[in-house]
């Protein structure tokens, strides 16, 4: 129930659609706008005086409010034959949804409470204010002891993605018009059944104000290009490609400089090759691993693990707990010396890099794992004090006006070897091996141990050679496992800034973008099965 | 707040009057919901939203247009239908546009309960306050989610075609773990009813769970016989519902195609005791009057489950459909564009899923199992092949052996390699069915369920 955002998420979790978070039909064209025109900024600031003012005296000890729009556009195109007649059809979609509102957040009696409404009026804020407070005091008799809020310094400040070219201002014609030449392009291999391109980009204007002082405006811009080609046979049997550029915090820039109608040839030609390769043999095999795949394994076995929420046991009855528990932190070895792992919201065009947290924490980095050994989690205000820290490092996160901020996973990224390490140097030292690119289905236990992932694209290495493609791979281990067998990084050159758009965590369920980066590994003597 | 049919039909009408397309059609959908989050033997977060969506679409000879606003004022409403006609004028024509329906009979649906529209935090501290008792007494790691939700929607188009439903829903779940972290335990239920939520005895069944599951001894993975409460089989067939598409299935995409064209409709694929329904008018699931998109889209009653085939066919009056019956594949979902394409009729998935079921309990069938596994639910299911329904995923908040009808105790967790199409083929014996996860299905004793490796997590 609830809107379709959610349900969306449940059922499709990941891709590019879900940033759209809105159902969509073949061929649909869909606007979203919210009709509030964008703020005066001295009007937003005397909205959220009003909030907190009502809020204090209402009871509570610490109040913000968010006022946030958010803006997502998402055009796809799918070009594949007709049924009856095998001409070539073009379906087009285009959703572009805006939603805009306020929440604000309070504690009052030493509890959380939280109330969000889509009519930004004074009279919706005002009972907003009343309503949050009144539900801190009606779960402050549940509470053992008192929220605690690292401390944070009141910032006035603005923040903006630097983008050279607004997506939102590329008419949306043209970019039809540009992923209908892609699909041509791809279509022009025989073999391929149909073509699939999606652009998605997204907005978020968010404004920030606090009790303790803070007022921050942030304009966050999020892109994500992708292509896919489908090869069907006469047995009815199909495999996909897909060119899928990294998800960015950037503007149309980003889909001009991925070279699509270069890669678009090829990934016809791929998926073709994909649909005749034979079944991988199973058996224990070396993996090397390029960063559009091993992304998505950071994300599920690092990322996930070293959330504090989840160490605590706060996600335990949605998201799960963590292997690696409080007690492990500073001595657990979770990889081999070659590991070096950060956690952080300020790099260039990682998809989680912005000025400020929800908690109006300026954003940093800070080390997760260091040659091997976890040394750090993700926190929020409200935990740090819990491993016995004094402030937070800057990852709370609501993915709506409407949704309650909590901790969320910033960019967690894999720093490359400092040699000049290239993917064929790794290759080199692979006897009977498997090369993996781009991500496939992606499955973890509650704690982060046992995983099986597969991925997009796989060819056989024999004798330090890359040999031809196969099909139906995945490969199951254990996080610590795993890790400890990583012997070979690929240096600075190889290095690649892979963006997550969809992650789903806390009840009710909210979505997150980030990124994590990486260069392309080696893996020793993995557990390979077939998938088929 | 709340909204009546008639506030409902002038906002819609007054929207419509601004249209100067072939076609419009509008949805509007209220939302009020409310939740709690505990956690650590702690209350957590806990909050309320209340969100409004116009969806407009302007249609007419081969294209569309659609805008969703939330303000109401009469200015912004105009300006949105304009938009929506603007957008239409540039949109190329879609190869799989169909026409607006016309005026349809809706059937009634009651699915709104006052008790749980009303419920703040107030009436959920209780149910909170039970869980987190048993678990601070039990010596447990106690953790869970109560949320509470009401919905008004309304479909209308200047062909005359209206309707109106509201609805609500209360879900309550909870985790317990023990202090050293080898037993967990899970229960939870979703109801239209808040006073069907019966948390004291969730609670109690959790913390059960969790005492019964401790220091779980090493068993090698391979092929067992698994009883499956009704939650793991929700979980397992939560992710079917793409395979029910015809379309998915006459492109040779899905399960369910024939090889060498057509679908598998008639034969029969799974074993006798096997038969899968919809039933939106089914009080314990209830669905939507209509089939669609959009605002409200999923509805009570397990719609959302099966977002692409929901999604196919808005605005189609609500019907009881059998999928597959005593093991013959019976319908899929078919869209109208699919069945202009393949001159069949529209068939909606409304949602509602209902698995029949035998007349015992899960504790029946476990008294009469030789050897096998115990399952209270699962987690992190992907589809690895969906064309052979492969999918991989583990087992989660206690596993437990079973041998000469006993439980003889806890086992670790399991990663699976299975189909749900071989658990049909395999099924031994069913218990009576019960709500579990917005579906109303039995548990399931089947034969031969692959487990591929050991999950040290508990």
């Amino acid at each position: 129930m609830r809107p379709t955002r959610r349900e969306f998420l449940r059922t499709c979790g990941a891709g590019a659609a879900a940033w759209a978070g809105v159902s969509v039909l073949p061929g649909e064209f869909l606007v979203t706008r919210a009709t509030a025109a964008d703020l005066p900024p001295d009007r937003m600031r005397e909205l959220a005086a009003f909030a907190l003012e009502r809020a204090r005296k209402a009871g509570a000890t610490y109040a913000d409010i968010r006022i946030n729009r958010y803006r997502s556009q998402m055009v796809s195109m799918r070009s594949q034959p007709d049924f009856a007649t095998g001409k070539l059809n073009h379906v087009p979609t285009v959703t572009d949804t805006e939603t805009f509102g306020f929440g604000i957040r309070a504690i009052a009696s030493g509890a959380w409470g939280f109330s969000a409404s889509h009519r930004l009026t004074k009279d919706d804020i005002a009972r907003a204010a009343k309503e949050a407070t009144e539900i801190a005091r009606a779960n402050a008799p549940l509470r053992r002891g008192p929220v605690r809020l690292a401390p944070v310094a009141a910032y006035k400040d603005a923040y903006r993605t630097p983008i050279a070219r607004d997506p939102f201002e590329v008419p949306v014609d043209e970019k039809l018009e540009f992923l209908r030449s892609l699909n041509d392009q791809v279509k022009k291999v025989e073999g391929v059944f149909s073509a699939n391109g999606t652009i998605s980009h997204r907005v978020e204007h968010r404004f920030f104000a606090s009790t303790e002082g803070s007022v921050i405006e942030q304009r966050v811009y999020q892109i994500s290009p992708e292509l896919t080609a489908t090869a069907v046979d006469k047995g009815r049997k199909t495999k996909t490609r897909t060119y899928r550029p990294h998800a960015v915090t950037a503007g149309w820039e980003a889909v001009e400089r991925a070279r699509f109608p270069e890669h678009a040839r090829r990934i016809g030609e791929e998926a073709v090759q994909h649909l005749k390769a034979p079944s991988v043999e199973p058996g224990r095999k070396d993996l090397v691993l390029m960063p559009t795949h091993l992304g998505l394994t950071i994300h599920e076995s690092i990322g996930h693990s070293t959330e504090l929420d989840r160490a605590l046991g706060y996600e335990a009855n949605f998201a799960g707990t963590s292997f690696l528990t409080p007690d492990k932190m500073g001595k657990f070895r979770v990889g081999s010396e070659i590991m070096n792992v950060n956690g952080d919201r300020v790099r260039a065009e990682s998809l989680s890099t912005c000025g400020y947290d929800d908690d109006g924490v300026k954003t940093r980095q800070f080390p997760i794992i260091q040659s091997g050994i976890f040394v750090g989690y993700q926190t929020i205000r409200d935990q740090a004090h819990l491993i016995g820290q004094t402030e937070s490092t800057g990852c709370c996160y609501a993915d709506s006006y409407g949704s309650v901020p909590f901790q969320r996973m910033p960019n967690v990224w894999l720093a490359p070897s400092k040699d000049a390490v290239t993917r064929d140097d790794l290759i080199a030292g692979v006897d009977d091996g498997v090369l993996i690119d781009g991500r496939g289905s992606y499955s973890i236990d509650q704690q982060r141990y046992n995983f099986q992932f597969g991925g997009d694209a796989f060819w056989e290495i024999k004798g330090g050679k890359v040999g031809a493609m196969i099909a139906d791979v995945a490969y199951q281990s254990r996080t610590p496992d795993f890790w400890q067998a990583c012997d070979g990084l690929g240096g600075d050159a190889a290095w690649e800034n892979v963006g997550l758009n969809s992650d789903g965590k806390g009840q009710p369920q909210q979505i997150n973008a980030m990124s994590h980066g990486c260069p392309p590994a080696r893996f020793r003597q993995i557990t390979v099965l077939r998938t088929e | 707040m709340s909204w009546t049919a008639d506030e409902a039909k002038k906002l819609a009408q007054r929207i419509l009057s601004y249209s100067k397309a072939d076609e419009c059609e509008v949805t509007l959908q209220l939302n009020d919901s409310s939740h709690t989050r505990f956690a650590a033997n702690e209350v957590m977060t806990s909050g309320s939203t209340r969100d409004l969506e116009i969806r407009i679409s302007s249609r007419g000879k081969g294209k569309s247009g659609t805008v969703l606003v939330n303000d109401t004022e009469a200015a912004a409403l105009e300006a949105a239908v304009r938009r929506s006609e603007a957008l239409m004028a540039v949109a190329p024509e879609s190869p799989e546009w169909v026409e607006g329906l016309g005026p349809q009979k809706y059937p009634p649906i009651e699915a709104f309960h006052e008790e749980t529209a009303n419920a703040g935090a107030e009436a959920r501290r209780g149910g909170v306050g039970a869980a987190l008792e048993a678990a601070r007494g039990g010596k447990l790691n106690g953790s869970g989610f109560f949320e509470t939700e009401a919905t008004w929607q309304a479909l209308a188009n200047k062909k005359g075609l209206f309707g109106f439903h509201r609805a609500t829903e209360a879900s309550y779940s909870t985790t317990m773990r023990t202090e050293d972290g080898t037993g967990s335990g899970w229960a939870g239920t979703i109801a239209p009813r808040i006073t069907d939520i019966r948390a004291k005895d969730l609670a109690a069944t959790a913390a059960k769970k969790a005492l019964s599951s401790v220091q779980p001894r090493d068993l090698a993975p391979g092929k067992y016989t698994v009883i499956l409460e009704p939650q793991a089989v929700a979980d397992f067939l939560g992710n079917l519902g793409f395979a029910f598409s015809a379309r998915a299935a006459d492109e040779g995409r899905s399960y369910f195609s024939k090889p060498g064209g057509g679908n598998r409709t008639g034969e029969k694929l799974f074993a006798d005791s096997v038969t899968l329904r919809s039933d939106p008018f089914d009080a314990r699931v209830p669905g939507r009057p209509w089939a669609g998109v959009g605002p409200g889209f999923g509805g009570g009653g397990g719609g959302g489950m099966f977002f692409g085939l929901a999604a196919l066919n808005q605005g189609l009056p609500a019907q009881r459909v059998t999928w597959i019956e005593k093991g013959v594949l019976k319908n899929l979902a078919t869209d109208r564009y699919w069945a202009q394409k393949t001159k069949s009729e529209p068939m909606p998935f409304p949602g509602s899923v209902i698995m029949d079921g035998g007349t015992g309990t899960v504790d029946d069938l476990v008294s009469s199992c030789a050897r096998g596994l115990l399952v209270t639910r699962f987690w992190y299911i992907r589809a690895t092949n969906p064309q052979t329904f492969q999918t991989t995923g583990l087992t989660r908040d206690g596993v437990w052996l079973v041998e000469e009808g006993k439980i003889v105790g806890p086992v670790n967790n399991f990663r699976f390699n299975e189909s749900p199409a071989n658990l049909f083929k395999n099924v031994e014996a069913l218990s009576a069915p019960v709500p579990a996860g917005r579906m109303v299905l039995p548990a399931i004793r089947a034969r031969e369920f692959t487990f591929s490796s050991k999950s040290d997590a508990v």
